[in-house]
């Protein structure tokens, strides 16, 4: 690879991370691609406008699906199949205290409630404050063995494309044992909870004291992902999408 | 099951959509239209038509694309309506302006505004690429153009903004005497 190849690539794809071998090298493309990244930021910054609450508009009936079977391409009809995915940015730590405000009220189908907590979401930002050993910033994967014990595939089918995962355990959330993973981002750890029976009617932000979270809606159940006060978390919800899957 | 019951069940994924891609559609509708005002016109007039042509939706996947899609759709829809001139920064309505000052820090500022004078043809592929994480390919699909002719915008759209953010300081040098 040279340097044309190299700069090309990043421009590609900003999170490029190959040519380590020409990178090594030239002191050119060190400085060039400092330079980038020290610019990319400040664009996606920029980018970052804030968002009004979202206003519905008045939505008109719809005949259903099988309804209206005889107008519709059945071809072009198919069942969902919720997914997340999961990536890269990430945080250092957890505030100690964690005061935490639900910008985005969330309804929750079933029925049992949450003891102490008032909520599902505090339950999880809680639940951080439980195990900060899993916050550590490495680059150890954990192996697939206890990923594949801890996230069985017949309860989601999650690979590696969701970013490096560090850490990954059993945990009780809501009197559910789920799947509570760590995954290294570009800042640091992320925190991701899957849980495949909580189901929640829209998204959630939580903005407490030192974090940044959301609980997004995945088919019948639910994901948690938390990380830092700046942390970029649109990118990692999205690499989450292409990511998992509930099977159930 | 009755049809009120799939009518709920068409709604509840409906909802699970917007709260999830919410926020990515009125950002991309925002620097598309560089105005708040019609930026939440046009999520609004796209919601309702992903609402009525959700059962296309095949693969929950491709939701962000489908979803930026129609919402590309709408921009295109509002400015053939009203056929509006470009703005320029300098003349703006209180509208265009909130989209500029929504954070006040000067150094988010001076890029933000640089990327508000940026051609859509170069604007556009920038906040697909940063903003909602598109590949190259993926742009050119949504864009409908040679992925060539998204690098060469990327890199033209970059050198742009450097170049205008460089011209914006040298200004301010010359207004403070320097």
């Amino acid at each position: 690879m040279n340097c044309e190849e190299y700069r090309q690539a990043l421009i590609e794809d900003p999170t490029f991370s190959g040519g380590k071998a020409h990178l090594a090298e030239c002191k050119e493309c060190q400085a060039f691609r400092a330079s980038f990244l020290e610019f990319e930021s400040r664009i996606e910054a920029a980018l970052h406008i804030p968002v009004p609450p979202l206003k519905m508009p008045e939505l008109p009936a719809i005949e259903s699906s099988e309804e209206s079977a005889d107008k519709i391409d059945r071809k072009n009809v198919v069942a969902i199949k919720p997914r997340v995915r999961v990536s890269a940015p990430a945080w250092l730590a957890v505030a100690a205290s964690v005061a935490l405000v639900v910008m985005l009220g969330v309804q929750m189908f079933g029925g049992h409630g949450h003891g102490e907590y008032s909520s599902l979401a505090e339950e999880i930002v809680a639940h951080l404050d439980h195990e900060p050993q899993a916050l550590r910033v490495t680059d150890r994967p954990v192996s697939d063995a206890r990923l594949a014990r801890i996230v069985p595939a017949d309860m989601a089918n999650l690979n590696h494309d969701a970013g490096l995962i560090t850490y990954a355990r059993n945990c009780e959330i809501n009197g559910n044992i789920v799947p509570h993973l760590v995954i290294q981002g570009k800042k640091g750890p992320v925190t991701v909870i899957l849980l495949p029976d909580e189901r929640v009617l829209e998204a959630e932000i939580l903005d407490g004291e030192g974090i940044n979270g959301m609980l997004i809606p995945v088919g019948d159940g639910s994901i948690a992902i938390i990380g830092e006060k700046d942390e970029e978390l649109d990118s990692i919800r999205d690499n989450l999408v292409n990511s998992v899957a509930w099977s159930t | 099951m009755d049809s009120s019951t799939t009518g709920a069940a068409r709604r509840r994924r409906f909802d699970q959509l917007v709260s999830v891609y919410h926020q990515d559609m009125y950002r991309y509708a925002a620097w598309l239209s560089r105005d708040k005002a019609i930026a939440e016109d046009v999520v609004q007039e796209a919601l309702l038509r992903a609402w009525k042509s959700l059962d296309a939706l095949r693969d929950e996947a491709a939701a962000k694309q489908w979803l930026l899609t129609i919402v590309r759709r709408e921009n295109a829809r509002w400015f053939e309506r009203r056929r509006l001139d470009t703005v320029d920064v300098d003349d703006l309505t209180p509208s265009q302006e909130a989209l500029l000052a929504e954070r006040p820090n000067e150094a988010v500022d001076e890029v933000r505004e640089a990327i508000y004078r940026l051609d859509d043809d170069y604007r556009e592929p920038l906040v697909l690429q940063v903003l909602m994480g598109y590949s190259t390919n993926e742009i050119a699909e949504l864009m409908e153009i040679k992925q060539g002719a998204v690098l060469t915008r990327l890199h033209r759209a970059r050198h742009k903004l450097k170049d205008q953010i460089e011209k914006d300081a040298a200004s301010v040098g010359e207004d403070n005497g320097l």
